[in-house]
């Protein structure tokens, strides 16, 4: 129900490409935040002897990052604004990685500059941005909305570059910008808070046209409050600020181009060049203008001559491209740093020193480089993380260690993973075996045993791979397609292996295989699209096993492929807005167009199918466009009401079983633009497995007819809840037609559907499952057939993944002893799927540098000190409370490891409840007058309608139905709620809460093992107790469950509705305690 | 014909055609891009910096063929229109109607300023890379090109799609303010770039009466709006009555076009000159 999913990322040995194209240090200098072309930020630990360490990968961004500011006074958030070319933006949170607003609009920012005026402004201030439009945007900082313009009266252009002078000796912030055109202008900001607030025009206070082109940065000095400083690429200035006159003018060596500077001291200058160079200036002041008073009655004239003092250069004379930027911090532990980024990914620091100097003789003096660093160093360092999902199969076939994966794809329906190597070979393994093999430890029989089949065929690299069943059943399940660089498609068949066709294009790589959209029902064909790298397309006809048409006369990428199912034709649109027909009958092109008939074209056959190609995409719409292929054909309500029965009926029973029941474990391979490094996110869906895991418990409960009274219970509870998925379902389903773009579906939505997907099949249709209500039997046995095995393997998976190995020998044995949750290889990198499609992952070698210490004593995966305190307090916390609990957890011998499973696991998926929205409902307090924009508006509502049942059903359960039930409850929510407001990272809440829980529940298993006897005649004594006690507790969660989704259900059909107000200040004043 | 079939004769002659193609004739593209797109920069008339000479004024006469309803007679100043002279005959009663640009006003066609902008910022992307630049791998060469490329289609795309604007939006510009004698409440003029045409729309209103029985339903945006289109402005209901669009074809911006869309098209060969090696060997980027 809940928009974030935990997901864990398998990494390959290659690090994904990161070509950085914006940089800056936070301003605590602990964190260096990258935007790369690929559209990726990328979060490095920076310690405090300036050793980098890469720290998280954010995706979200389709487009090439341009910039990147503070969007907060950073001391009390620690948020970053990022803008790309095509116009989004994004707040991020660079501590948890979180996404915290994000929009787009049609402006590209090159530059943006915070500005926050305490005591005059409302709200958490402005972003200032310029860029590829007319003067100055101001956006809200906190919503990232348009507030105003600074507007130029004349010669209005593009702005290049600005800086905001703050200066005490003029009482007036002003901002100061130069255009393309070289003009510089200034406008008051202090002065004009008001009529900015009230909308009226801003126009600049001074406009003045400096001899430069290209002006790439200005900066103002704040220890003289006089001197500005022009960089543009072919010389740098000084001009006076009182009076823009210029004062020095320095040309830069032929070949180089200057790229930005800033002002170190009073009269130094440093300034950088776009090969990452920099050189440090002294100016001098010529003192004989000084001592002389002008004779013709002028102002004092100064002039200023450049001293090159010291100077910063590459290694190796390997420059390139970069983008720098200087931080001048005057506070103590700081450092003066300059940075720089290349577009090779490599992050450099030099130190500069307080007071540079140049050498005796007077010539420049080299600064030598601090640190360099690059994500590959990290994955290099950190080989074990940086294993791929399957490097152990290829290992253990001799001859081809180093074979890399270049394309995968996981069928959920049969948890296949589908690997195509660089050699041609495609493996075929299972989901989950693969990846517990790869994470965890001391399962080398199963790695030994992990059944795959290699897929011979290819002769070089399979580029892409398609299951086109998955999408569409007008698929033979068995068809797995493969394309490769020798320009070859083979269809093969997945359970066999064989070779069922081969389609040999003679032309280029194949660079993209898509299925024809699903309700293209001209004919019952079974037909996949084929974009070669020569920009050609194929049509291939899988059924007849021919190749229908191969258009090959493209210029320009593919963009969109469209089909006109009532002409027959293929509508080929390229990436310069041209638009082929192609006439499939005949393979002749009917029409080339461009420009305006072309674009008419296209939106003409908007509403018949299409599909969008994307050769190139950066990896976060690749993952995205999964994430929402696999909503499509998981959510299946198309299929529901639809044709999608009768098609179901085709196709084989066994089949239909699994291939459309939702796994909670979900593989998801991404692939990186530029350098093809693959990785894979595995992601968990908790609401899902603990469901499976209940239903599981369950049954094992109700086969040893143990607790009647608790199964009937949870029986109805469940046909309730059933009822009320299958309803929130309906509206589920019903939003992203009302808005009729699939693409914007966010994905909280997705695993609703996704959860309520299943009892739709189960039962084939709304009707058939009405009649099938009455039967608790027959629908039972659907969700308990999923495979017992896969929903444990999965939770434990995960339990393995979070617990922090090594801090107690004797727990990590126990738990992997008694509760098969087996130790992990090596750390994980966790991720966390936030909604709206944001995704942060951690890269390997994360926190490594905080680890440490404690690194020694062979503890792993523990995502920060702070972890053990936490599981400390919680404890102390919830002392006492499950004191009586915890004697009888072993009183049931075969379902108490099930049972203790699913109490960590459903412990977890509280704590991610809670901590994942309180954020959201804790903004809405704070602000209740907050300018809701349009966009955000529904987003807002959900996050309540979705955050707060749980309090709220926390609560009243907790003392209305039960007397003296889950106490805890109560205390635990206060606590997390008080992580939460201390900026707990979700992780760290779950790592923590589970090694407490771990640590209580193992406890006594420890102590059984010493004296079993006593505590059985215990046992004995406290069964009813605890019978009571468990239904009730079980139950209780049920309730829990029920309550928030009737919620959901309620609020998501009056999204206006702002009833939930009431209590909202309810979970403020529990939060405050 | 991959990698693996190649043999090793093979592979060092296309390693050897590779390295020819990274140090000629990836720069022998890039200066035939250069000296294309600066022709396409000289077209746009940016007043450089020093030189000091004005800009050249074009004139301009935009009319139809057919009836000369509206005449306008603009002058063109690189991408500013400085004057304008709009004669207007009413269709009902003949009456003559002119106006013409304040002596003080200006209108920046924020198109063509853009467009020439988006031109420049691709020439200085290019400048960066001149004959001593030395390509390493052929990822570098793409990056530039599709750096390149977005800048060029940008600017083609400024040119060929006008901005959709609603009728308040045209109202409420500042163009409205710019002529003398004041324009007539009823009469809406819009200024704008199609492809290589000057345009200009000259919209006719009629008041809506608040008793009347008409449905009001306010038009959307739109580059041309048509007759019968609704909006409210200033508490005021107005239709749109006549519309006159007149246009006329700006030869240097004829030319712009045609230079983007060579230099694309020279952007995306050396592209695909480039990842044809990819087939034969993973690059090593950097």
């Amino acid at each position: 129900m809940k928009a974030s999913v935990p997901a864990v990322a398998v990494w390959g040995r290659t690090a994904p490409s990161h070509s950085v194209t914006a940089v800056m240090i936070t301003d605590d200098q602990q964190t260096i935040v990258t935007g790369s072309q690929e559209g990726q930020i990328c979060l490095w630990d920076l310690s405090s002897d300036l050793q980098i360490s890469s720290k998280e990968m954010l995706f979200g961004h389709t487009a090439s990052v341009t910039c990147l500011a503070k969007a907060r006074e950073f001391e009390k958030q620690p948020y970053v604004v990022s803008a790309t070319e095509n116009g989004e933006m994004c707040v991020w949170n660079v501590t948890s990685g979180q996404c915290i607003e994000n929009a787009k609009l049609p402006y590209r920012h090159t530059a943006i500059h915070y500005y926050h005026c305490s005591f005059r402004m409302t709200g958490e201030g402005w972003l200032l941005c310029c860029g590829e439009y007319q003067d100055v945007l101001i956006i809200d900082a906190k919503t990232l909305g348009v507030l105003h313009t600074l507007s130029s009266s004349q010669s209005s252009d593009w702005i290049k570059c600005m800086c905001i002078v703050h200066s005490a000796r003029i009482q007036e912030d002003s901002l100061v910008a130069v255009s393309v055109a070289g003009v510089l202008k200034v406008w008051d900001l202090s002065s004009s808070l008001n009529s900015i607030q009230e909308k009226q025009s801003v126009c600049e206070k001074e406009s003045k046209s400096l001899d430069c082109i290209n002006c790439q940065a200005v900066r103002f000095c704040t220890y003289t409050e006089r001197l500005l400083l022009v960089v543009s690429s072919m010389c740098w200035q000084v001009y006076d600020y009182c009076d823009f006159s210029l004062l020095c003018t320095e040309f830069c060596k032929s070949g180089q181009c200057f790229a930005g500077g800033e002002v170190l001291a009073a009269y130094r200058l440093i300034i950088w060049t776009e090969d990452g160079h920099s050189y440090i200036y002294q100016l001098l002041n010529s003192g004989l203008s000084k001592s002389m008073y002008p004779a013709d009655g002028k102002a004092l004239k100064e002039t200023v001559y450049p001293h090159l003092l010291s100077f910063t250069g590459m290694k190796e004379n390997k420059s390139l491209p970069s983008v720098m930027g200087f931080v001048n911090e005057r506070k103590e532990p700081f450092y003066k740093v300059l940075f720089s980024g290349e577009v090779s990914g490599r992050i450099t620091l030099w130190h500069i020193p307080d007071v540079p100097v140049s050498t005796f003789d007077g010539s420049p003096k080299e600064i030598p480089i601090t640190t360099m660093w690059t994500l590959q160093d990290n994955f290099d360092k950190h080989h074990s993380m940086s294993e791929g999902i399957i490097d152990q199969l290829c290992g253990s076939e001799d001859g081809f260690g180093s074979a890399v994966v270049s394309s995968s794809v996981y069928i959920p329906g049969l948890d296949k993973l589908v690997c195509g190597c660089d050699n041609g070979k495609i493996f075929v393994t299972l989901g989950l075996e693969t990846a517990r093999a790869r994470l965890l430890e001391n399962i080398s029989f199963l790695k030994g045993n992990l059944p795959y089949k290699v897929l011979n065929g290819h002769s070089s690299r399979v580029t892409c791979l398609l299951y086109p069943h998955d999408k569409s059943v007008r698929f033979d399940p068995s068809w797995l397609l493969s394309g490769g660089q020798d320009s070859v498609v083979i269809c093969w068949d997945i359970f066999t292996g064989g070779i069922l066709q081969q389609f040999d294009l003679q032309s280029a790589a194949v660079t993209e295989l898509l299925q024809s959209p699903e309700h293209y029902r001209l004919k019952d064909q079974s037909i996949v699209y084929c974009v070669c790298s020569d920009h050609s397309v194929a049509i291939l006809h899988l059924q007849k096993r021919q190749c229908l048409l191969h258009a090959r006369k493209h210029l320009f990428p593919v963009k969109k492929i469209k089909f006109d199912p009532l002409e027959n034709v293929l509508i080929v649109g390229c990436e310069d807005n041209s638009v082929y027909i192609w006439e499939i009958e005949t393979g002749t092109l009917e029409r080339h167009e461009t420009g305006d008939t072309a674009r008419a074209i296209l939106t003409a056959v908007e509403d018949s199918e299409y599909l969008v190609a994307g050769a190139l995409l950066p990896v976060s719409q690749d993952s995205k466009r999964n994430k929402n292929s696999g909503y499509k054909h998981s959510s299946s309500y198309k299929h529901g009401m639809g044709p999608y029965p009768a098609h179901a009926e085709k196709s084989s029973d066994k089949l239909t079983d699994t291939s459309c029941i939702q796994q909670p474990f979900t593989i998801l391979p991404a692939k990186t633009k530029w350098n093809n490094a693959n990785f894979h996110i595995l992601l968990f869906d908790l609401e899902k497995l603990e469901e499976l895991l209940s239903s599981q418990l369950n049954g094992l409960k109700s086969s040893k007819s143990f607790h009647g009274q608790y199964t009937l219970e949870r029986a109805k509870s469940t046909t309730e809840k059933r009822a009320l998925t299958l309803k929130r379902n309906k509206t589920a389903a019903f939003v992203p037609q009302a808005d009729g773009q699939a693409e914007t579906v966010c994905s909280d939505q997705v695993h609703r559907d996704n959860n309520a997907a299943r009892p739709m099949e189960e039962g084939g249709g709304i009707k058939r499952w009405k009649k099938m209500k009455s039967s608790r039997k027959i629908r039972m046995q659907p969700s308990g057939n999923i495979d017992v095995n896969m929903a444990t393997d999965t939770a434990k998976l995960l339990l393995s993944c979070l617990l922090p190995w090594g801090v107690d020998k004797e727990i990590d044995n126990l738990c992997a002893r008694h509760l098969n949750i087996l130790r992990l290889q090596c750390p994980v990198s966790f991720g966390l799927v936030s909604d709206e499609n944001h995704l942060s992952l951690m890269l390997p070698g994360w926190k490594c540098t905080d680890c440490g210490v404690l690194g020694e004593h062979g503890v792993f995966n523990l995502f920060s000190k702070r972890v053990l305190d936490l599981s400390n307090k919680y404890l102390a916390a919830t002392e006492g409370q499950f004191g009586q609990k915890d004697g009888h957890e072993n009183n049931d011998y075969g379902t108490r490891d099930l049972e203790t499973v699913f109490f960590l696991f459903s412990r977890i998926a509280l704590i991610y409840r809670i901590i994942n929205t309180p954020s959201a409902v804790t903004d809405e307090i704070e602000s209740p007058q907050k300018p809701e924009s349009v966009h955000d508006k529904w987003r807002n509502v959900e996050a309540i309608t979705l955050s707060c049942p749980n309090f709220y059903a926390e609560l009243p359960s907790s003392k209305s139905k039960y007397h003296s039930p889950d106490f805890g409850s109560i205390s635990l929510l206060k606590l997390i709620c008080c992580w939460n407001d201390q900026s707990v990272k979700i992780v760290e809440a779950m790592q923590a809460v589970l090694l407490a829980e771990v640590q209580r529940t193992i406890n006594p298993l420890r102590k059984t093992a010493i004296c079993r006897e006593p505590s059985a005649i215990v046992e004995n004594g406290n069964v009813s107790v605890l019978k009571h006690d468990k239904s009730s507790k079980s139950a209780n969660f049920q309730d829990v469950e029920d309550t928030s989704d009737r919620y959901v259900l309620e609020e998501s059909e009056s999204p206006d509705d702002m009833k939930q107000h009431p209590w909202i200040s309810k979970v403020c004043s529990c939060k405050v305690c | 014909m991959a990698a693996a079939m190649a043999s090793q004769g093979e592979r060092a002659v296309l390693e050897e055609e590779f390295k020819w193609l990274l140090q000629e004739e990836v720069h022998a593209v890039l200066r035939q891009l250069q000296d294309i797109l600066k022709e396409a920069s000289h077209r746009f008339a940016l007043p450089t910096s020093g030189s000091g000479g004005a800009v050249k004024q074009e004139n301009f006469v935009l009319s139809t063929s057919g009836t000369d309803q509206v005449k306008g007679v603009m002058t063109l100043q690189g991408d500013a229109l400085c004057q304008a002279d709009v004669n207007l005959k009413m269709p009902r009663n003949n009456q003559l109607l002119h106006f013409a640009f304040r002596e003080d006003k200006q209108w920046k066609l924020q198109q063509i300023q853009d467009a020439r902008n988006h031109v420049n910022q691709a020439i200085y992307l290019l400048m960066n890379r001149d004959a001593n630049y030395q390509f390493k791998t052929g990822l570098e060469v793409l990056k530039l090109m599709d750096a390149v490329m977005l800048q060029l289609s940008r600017a083609r795309n400024r040119l060929t799609t006008p901005a959709t604007l609603t009728l308040p939006e045209i109202a409420s510009s500042g163009l409205t303010k710019m002529f003398t004698p004041v324009l007539p409440p009823d009469i809406l003029v819009n200024f704008y770039i199609n492809l290589n045409k000057l345009c200009l729309t000259v919209y006719q209103l009629h008041m809506m009466q608040p008793s009347t029985t008409k449905n009001f339903k306010p038009a959307g945006g739109s580059v041309l709006h048509n007759p019968g289109a609704m909006f409210e402005f200033g508490s005021q209901r107005y239709e749109v009555s006549h519309v006159h669009k007149v246009e006329c074809v700006v030869p240097w911006l004829n030319d712009a076009l045609v230079f983007f869309t060579v230099s694309l098209q020279l952007c995306q060969q050396l592209k695909d000159k480039i990842s044809v090696f990819s087939s034969y060997w993973n690059y090593k980027p950097y």
